[in-house]
């Protein structure tokens, strides 16, 4: 291989450095309207009546809409598959608010700022209903209203078989609430929508992670058929989640149907933040019991979660988390019982890892107390129960097959010097009368397609032009990440040939073949395992229109770079040019191949994160001095890309761990900008330090990569918030680890 | 108000409202749509333009403070097709992902070293406080702002 495993910047780097890339908030279209939202400003009630005279008495608007002067649509941010039945819950325009942010009208004028002034100037009334901010007021239904039932699903799972003895067994119990999650991508949600009244179609273009999902949606939602629905990705300013659920878009096409002209619906970051949707809270209580060695005998979880304002997906995501439990740790039974409520708060909904992270740091912080119960390692504690190569993971019976977590931890240890860390830390923190130092490990699993639990398959075209570059139809979804480099490599190496000759656009249903859209960690994974194939058949096509050409059988040639050779006649050589124009001027048809992948198997996929902490006692602030990740990722495809994503994890794993927290206030009201909700910033952090372990390959994945993107997160918050614990001898379960919370936990249990 | 000011060394002269932020003079009127905003109050950094020499963000940043100013922004730093050390540095260290915080990153660090020529690692870090980044973990823009300053060898 000379083009896979070998650092690339990614394929647009150039035109993002220079500014000139075009992000959907850029896009200008003729005669467009903006489009600006007027959201509820009470947490739970009906809207008896939407006053908009003033709105429209403004020079420039063109238009008002709620829910008394427009059909009522009706769709489920959640579906992304055609065959979800997925009750179309939230309106375009509520009737119903169900938190402070909720959609109540869309203003459409010929620029933002009239757009905005007016959406100011809509008036609103409401009837308030009880409303359910917390766990507590929603588990006891005060915002039910008749027919509804304060628990919206609630299940219990049994994987395995439980022991036959308990006795001798040592339980550990460990209670674990984690808060609300902004993604933070730093590009706000966006949809340019344009309407052609004559042809009646519709193109969206946004960032999003799934092209057909949107149509399967919003065409679905306004009675037109899929066909005529095109749906554009475009390059997306990061997402971690927050742009696989449908709010802009459903908007964006009403009111450029209803108004007939294109328009641009772009979010500030206030409502990014209160009415997009976020990583929902969780609270649970853990069980673990070991033999007396420290070997994990079985699980017991009871979780509550809240699904806020809408159900969307949170039902869904508590199901998966079950299955994710079952990823990194040897679990001979596991139980448990979930209940998931909804409060008048933002929508939970997916965040980057889909209930991975949100499970590791239920399982991570169990074992961190267990290891102090059990009086172990916690490297040897884990050692002792990661799956290993051969082992299955118990939820969906699929192997591990070379799963790599057992040499990511003695590597890690090596690395970041465990034991000595371990050391001195002792010794500061008994000489320090201010700061404590932690060092802690954390492990995680996650997947890399949505497969078993859904068919998961991807199709790819490709076409040969007349000069041998060749032209990649498939559907990806870039986040930013360098998707498209990625795919452009594994192409450029199946058909050897330089990177440029490959060119590869991202996901148009107008275009690019069906596709899921980018879930699961399943991008490079499946998707580009896709790419591979139909490359691999697209040289078979060479060799077979070659040997038309020189009249012989595709075995008596072969490939020499990109060119093709002859066994029998040494002096023979054929570009792809030559074959190309060989295969349209006599043949009379264009080198194409058309491929497509359905999984079969979801190996085991893992990070080992180990991180060093100060806590100032005094201030209850926390630093992070010093951070290792260490992941199985298989073959990495574009490495400096992957060390770069994990970095970001990472940021993102201390940030969750220490201080990212979307709170809500007592009106309904929640955190709803960014001087309210701290991100890690540049001198926040050490130098993140990342190791790839690149031997155990995938069976299925292109050159046997296995994924990244989400497992790099699902370790991060569970070493940062353990390392804390480890610091100050706590327990704390309660996540962030705010200085606040640092400090009342001080003030209870002395240092 | 009638604004006269300079926007990548180009003299400008626009009619328009004082309370208007240079955020929307550079991308709506002036369509120069690499100034990117992302959060509207100054806590991200993406609208990171060069006033005089000095990082501002662009949101927070009016029209009746323009006048007879030099404004920079990241279209103003290629020369002749050819990426500023900085851009391609950013380019070549790889730290460069979703882009959407890139231009105003690059900006501040632009600042940077118009005013320390040789900075030290953690002085990037500071003055790259005010830009976030959520895709990364800063390590391959620390490099590359490093790198660059390498490269100029106190010439900016």
């Amino acid at each position: 291989m000379h083009l896979v495993g070998v650092s690339h910047p990614i394929q647009d780097a150039r035109g993002k450095a220079a500014g000139r890339t075009r992000y959907a908030a850029d896009l200008v279209l003729p005669r467009m309207a903006h489009v600006a939202m007027v959201f509820s400003t009470v947490p739970h009630g009906y809207v008896t009546s939407v006053d908009a005279s003033q709105a429209l008495a403004l020079e420039g608007v063109y238009g008002v809409f709620h829910c008394f002067n427009t059909p009522e649509y009706r769709f489920n941010r959640y579906r992304s598959q055609y065959s979800q039945t997925l009750i179309p819950e939230e309106p375009v325009f509520a009737r119903r608010v169900r938190f402070v942010g909720d959609r109540v009208a869309a203003v459409a004028a010929r620029d933002l700022e009239t757009a905005r002034r007016a959406a100011a100037l809509v008036q609103v009334e409401y009837q308030p209903l009880p409303c359910a901010l917390t766990f507590e007021q929603a588990l006891e239904g005060i915002n039910c209203l008749e027919g509804e039932s304060p628990i919206r699903d609630e299940f219990t799972m049994e994987i395995g078989t439980p022991p036959s003895l308990e006795e001798g067994l040592i339980a550990v119990t460990a209670h674990t609430e984690l808060g609300r999650l902004h993604h933070a991508a730093m590009e706000p949600h966006v949809c340019v929508a344009d309407y052609d009244p004559d042809l009646d179609e519709l193109t969206l273009r946004s960032p999003n992670q799934s092209v057909h999902g949107i149509r399967t949606v919003v065409a679905d939602m306004l009675g037109m058929p899929y066909s005529r629905v095109r749906v554009v990705k475009t390059t997306m300013g990061g997402s971690f989640g927050s742009k696989q659920e449908w709010t802009v878009e459903p908007v964006a096409a009403v009111v450029a149907r209803q108004l007939r002209r294109p328009v641009k619906l772009v979010y500030d970051r206030a409502a990014v933040m209160r009415s997009i949707v976020c990583r929902g809270p969780m609270r649970a209580e853990m069980t673990m019991r070991f033999q007396p060695d420290g070997t994990l005998v079985s699980l017991d979880l009871d979780l509550l979660s809240d699904a806020g304002g809408y159900i969307a997906n949170s039902s869904d995501y508590v199901h998966t988390l079950v299955g994710k439990m079952f990823r990194c740790y040897r679990i001979p039974y596991g139980r448990t019982h979930v209940r998931l409520v909804s409060s008048n708060t933002p929508v939970s909904g997916s965040f980057r890892g889909w209930s991975s992270p949100e499970v590791a740091l239920m399982l991570e912080h169990t074992m961190e107390k267990a290891a102090r119960v059990l009086d172990m390692d916690p490297v040897q504690l884990r050692l002792k129960n990661v799956l290993l190569p051969g082992e299955r993971d118990p939820k969906s019976g699929l192997p591990m097959e070379e799963v790599r977590t057992r040499e990511c931890l003695l590597l890690g240890a090596e690395r970041f010097c465990w034991t000595e860390k371990r050391r001195e830390d002792a010794a500061f923190n008994a000489a320090s009368p201010r700061f404590r130092r932690g060092t802690a490990v954390a492990c995680g699993g996650h997947g890399n397609t949505y497969y078993p639990r859904y068919n998961d398959f991807a199709g790819v075209e490709m076409r040969m032009c007349e000069d041998g570059s060749v032209q990649v139809e498939v559907s990806i979804h870039d986040h930013g990440c360098g998707t498209g480099m990625a795919f452009q490599m594994i192409v450029a190496e199946a058909l050897e040939l330089p990177i440029q000759q490959i060119r590869l656009k991202e996901a148009d249903t107008a275009h690019t073949p069906f596709d899921f859209g980018c879930y699961a960690s399943r991008g490079t994974f499946v998707v580009g395992r896709a790419a591979q194939l139909c490359a691999l058949k697209l040289r078979d096509e060479i060799l077979n229109v070659a040997a038309q050409k020189l009249d012989t059988t595709p075995d008596r040639l072969y490939f020499d770079g990109p060119s093709v050779r002859s066994k029998d006649s040494p002096e023979i050589t054929l570009s792809y040019k030559d074959v190309s124009w060989y295969a349209l001027g006599t043949l009379c048809r264009e080198l194409t191949a058309q491929e497509k992948h359905a999984v079969r198997s979801n190996p085991g996929v893992t990070g080992t994160h180990f991180a060093h902490v100060e806590v100032d006692t005094w201030t209850g602030l926390t630093r992070v001095l010093d951070y290792l990740a260490v992941h199985d990722i298989g073959q990495s495809i574009n490495p400096e890309m992957c060390a770069a994503q994990v970095q970001g994890a990472v940021q993102m794993g201390c940030g969750a761990a220490l201080r990212e927290e979307i709170e809500i206030s007592s009106n309904g009201q929640s955190t709803c900008s960014l001087a309210k909700y701290h991100l890690m910033n540049a001198p926040d952090l050490p130098d993140i330090q990342v190791e790839l372990i690149q031997d155990g390959r995938s069976q299925e994945g292109p050159y046997g990569a296995k994924s990244i993107g989400e497992v790099s997160f699902v370790p991060a918050a569970p070493a940062v918030a353990a390392a804390v614990n480890q610091a100050l001898g706590s327990d704390m379960g309660r996540i962030p680890m705010t200085p606040d919370r640092i400090m009342e936990t001080i003030a209870k249990e002395g240092r | 108000m009638k604004l006269d000011f300079f926007v990548n060394e180009e003299a400008v002269t626009l009619e328009t409202q004082p309370q208007r932020r240079l955020l929307d003079i550079l991308r709506e009127d002036l369509g120069l749509t690499g100034t990117k905003e992302g959060c509207s109050e100054g806590e991200c950094g993406a609208c990171t333009v060069l006033l005089d020499d000095l990082a501002v963000h662009s949101c927070l940043t009016l029209a009746a403070q323009l006048q007879g100013r030099r404004v920079t922004t990241i279209e103003g730093l290629e020369k002749n097709g050819e990426l500023d050390i900085l851009q391609r540095c950013f380019v070549e260290e790889i730290a460069i992902q979703c882009g959407f915080c890139t231009t105003g990153m690059i900006m501040s660090a632009k600042a940077l070293l118009l005013q320390n020529p040789h900075p030290t690692p953690e002085e990037i870090r500071t003055a790259l406080s005010g830009n976030l980044c959520r895709c990364s973990g800063y390590v391959q823009i620390v490099k590359a702002v490093s790198r660059a300053a390498d490269e100029m060898g106190g010439r900016v």
